[in-house]
């Protein structure tokens, strides 16, 4: 018990997500305001973001663009690999925020529709006049 | 040129979609016949496509023609796309549905478009590019991004009617979003325990290291990715988003939605089970394939249990294809070659069936007004709809020669073959329940003491006579040509390693 304590206290990176993930998630989920349920999708994409870029980082690494003795080599077999971190975590990040700001800008879109048709934005009351 | 059908498939609705905003913003009555003929190309490329897999094999494409070779010690590093016999067919019912959802859908475009009516169709043609991309993705976060690209357009066009269709489509947006959050999560899991994201490299990592499967973050990933795809395709406890969005969608979108969205989800849980976590894979100590048997049972009777408790005609439909979901994922998790064709035989049927439905439902709200199960008795006087619900309800409870029938048979030969007899139970009780809610439809349509329509359907929009028809027709001739499509379907099955 007390080593799975030490590891995880190790690791403040994978809680943070944890607890952004499931808060995002309560509150997608029990929050009556839309644009709050938004804020929560918001939280959950996000905390997803901060886990690839955690398990993209390298300790005493850099960009992979050659540099220092690196770069005046010409082969590469000679480069040293563990100097430079892999970029495709950071790729997918750039990706999947591109996916997050689409979602955002269309749920707004319906926020705001929602909002000039019956004046609430609170997802009870906005049931109680359809009905 | 061959080489290249997959992205030109792609590219056909997609480039289209681009230019749509740019022409319509001059012509807009250019809008729908541009739609149609890049559709009707896509039909024609999709054909060919099937035709040259079958012949020559399966094609990789190797997109800016970075290397995608996976045989070890090289790893793969650009994106591939897979464009097998599974893939081309699954193109081939993508293209030929969603022209028809298109074709059916003139007489029944939202009046309140107005000059919006560009963007509708545009929304349109991304939601068909993104279900291409997902059919052909060889790389699973291709499949995350595809998903979002197809859902974001599913959501816009469910809250085109306003008032209550904008809050189920919140809602849609809200457990969509969740969903592909789910799926991302287990991409990530997957990478962070293997450091590829491509599915040949992935399973070929599977199959190399035993111990891979068994690690915590493979089987997090797993789990995540189901529930993601889960809600993705309606599956039973993770469905509410879909019987509100079908219900409340416009008629002329419906169709679209419920014949291809779910469908081409589970087609994406159907890829990454077989060809990226092999048939044997394992969640702890479950066997991942009974795991999902037991959903699909649960799901199939669930579903057709709620179907016979609505009175909503949309929703009734919606609910059946939920409860076909569940048969769909039945046959598939048996484990063998048989349930596997017979499952992917069901998918294109229910495709099909749920597109024929539909189209019902939305000309019998456009001609009669006719909203509920009891608002039925008014198309008694329309042959071409009466015509089309008795030969979609033959299919949909199977009864031969529609090609329902030869679905669920293959689908119970699956399940006796694996001694598993739960699973034949399930299908036999949601066979039975189908035609307990299909039953309440036509004792209302012959029941000859309700009122009837005094008018005949002769003023029927051709289009939606045709489309009807059509789905009719393609029902019957899909079970008179089961047979060669099983077999393409077994064998199928055997590159999938069962």
């Amino acid at each position: 018990m007390i080593e799975f304590i030490e590891a995880a206290l190790q690791r403040p990176n994978f809680i943070a997500f944890v607890v952004l993930f499931l808060w995002g998630l309560f509150i997608m989920n029990t929050h009556p305001n839309l644009v709050k349920k938004l804020i929560g999708m918001y939280i959950v994409q996000t905390s997803i973001l901060l886990l690839i870029v955690t398990i993209g980082v390298k300790q005493e690494a850099t960009v992979p663009i050659l540099q220092g003795s690196d770069a005046v080599l010409s082969t590469a077999d000679q480069m040293s690999p563990p100097n430079y971190t892999n970029p495709l975590p950071h790729v997918l990040t750039l990706t999947a925020i591109v996916v997050q700001v689409a979602t955002l800008g269309v749920s707004l879109a319906l926020v705001t529709a929602l909002y000039r048709k019956y004046g609430s934005l609170d997802e009870d009351e906005i049931l109680q006049k359809i009905e | 040129m061959s080489d290249h059908l997959p992205v030109i498939l792609f590219l056909l609705p997609f480039a289209t979609a681009i230019c749509l905003p740019m022409v319509g913003a001059r012509r807009s009555a250019w809008c729908r016949p541009m739609a149609l003929t890049a559709l009707l190309a896509m039909c024609v490329v999709a054909v060919i496509n099937v035709w040259i897999v079958v012949e020559h094999g399966d094609t990789r494409y190797a997109f800016g023609g970075w290397p995608i070779s996976t045989s070890l010690p090289d790893h793969p590093l650009g994106i591939e796309w897979v464009n097998d016999g599974l893939a081309s067919a699954m193109l081939v019912v993508l293209s030929f549905l969603a022209w028809l959802c298109l074709f059916y859908s003139g007489p029944l475009t939202p009046r309140s478009l107005g000059a919006r009516e560009v963007l509708y169709y545009a929304l349109l043609l991304l939601l068909i590019s993104g279900l291409t991309g997902i059919v052909l993705a060889g790389d699973i976060f291709n499949v995350f991004v595809f998903l979002e690209v197809a859902a974001l357009s599913a959501y816009g066009l469910v809250g085109i009617p306003g008032g209550r269709a904008l809050i189920v489509a919140f809602r849609y947006l809200i457990l969509g979003t969740l969903g592909a959050s789910f799926y991302l999560l287990g991409v990530v899991f997957f990478y962070a325990s293997t450091g590829t994201l491509n599915m040949a490299d992935l399973a070929q990592q599977m199959a190399a290291k035993p111990e891979l499967m068994a690690s915590k973050a493979v089987i997090g990933g797993t789990t995540f990715m189901l529930i993601g795809l889960g809600i993705k395709m309606a599956l039973f406890p993770l469905h509410g988003w879909l019987p509100g969005a079908y219900t409340r969608a416009p008629d002329s979108i419906s169709p679209l939605l419920a014949s291809l969205m779910t469908k081409v989800a589970l087609y994406g849980w159907v890829r990454i089970m077989f060809w990226v976590l092999g048939a044997r894979a394992e969640i702890g100590q479950v066997h991942l394939l009974t795991l999902l048997s037991g959903l699909g049972s649960l799901a199939a009777v669930a579903g057709a249990l709620l179907a016979l408790r609505q009175q909503d005609v949309k929703r009734m439909f919606a609910y059946g294809g939920i409860s076909h979901v569940g048969l769909i994922l039945i046959g598939v998790s048996q484990g063998n070659q048989t349930g596997f064709a017979g499952s992917m035989f069901y998918l294109i049927n229910d495709a099909v069936m749920q597109a024929g439905l539909f189209f019902i439902a939305g000309a019998a709200i456009h001609q009669y007004g006719a909203r509920t199960v009891e608002d039925l008795s008014r198309l008694r006087r329309s042959p071409w709809m009466i015509g089309a619900i008795i030969v979609l309800a033959m299919s949909m409870i199977g009864i031969p020669p529609t090609g329902g029938f030869f679905g669920k048979w293959y689908i119970i030969l699956g399940a006796i073959e694996a001694g598993n007899y739960l699973a034949v139970a399930a299908v036999v009780v949601a066979t039975l329940l189908t035609m307990a809610y299909f039953q309440r439809v036509f004792v209302r349509i012959f029941d000859d003491t309700q009122e009837s329509s005094t008018t005949d359907d002769a003023d029927m929009h051709p289009a939606l006579k045709l489309s009807m028809g059509l789905t009719a027709g393609a029902v019957i001739a899909l079970g008179f040509w089961s047979d060669p499509i099983i077999r393409f379907f077994r064998e199928v099955a055997a590159t999938a390693g069962l």
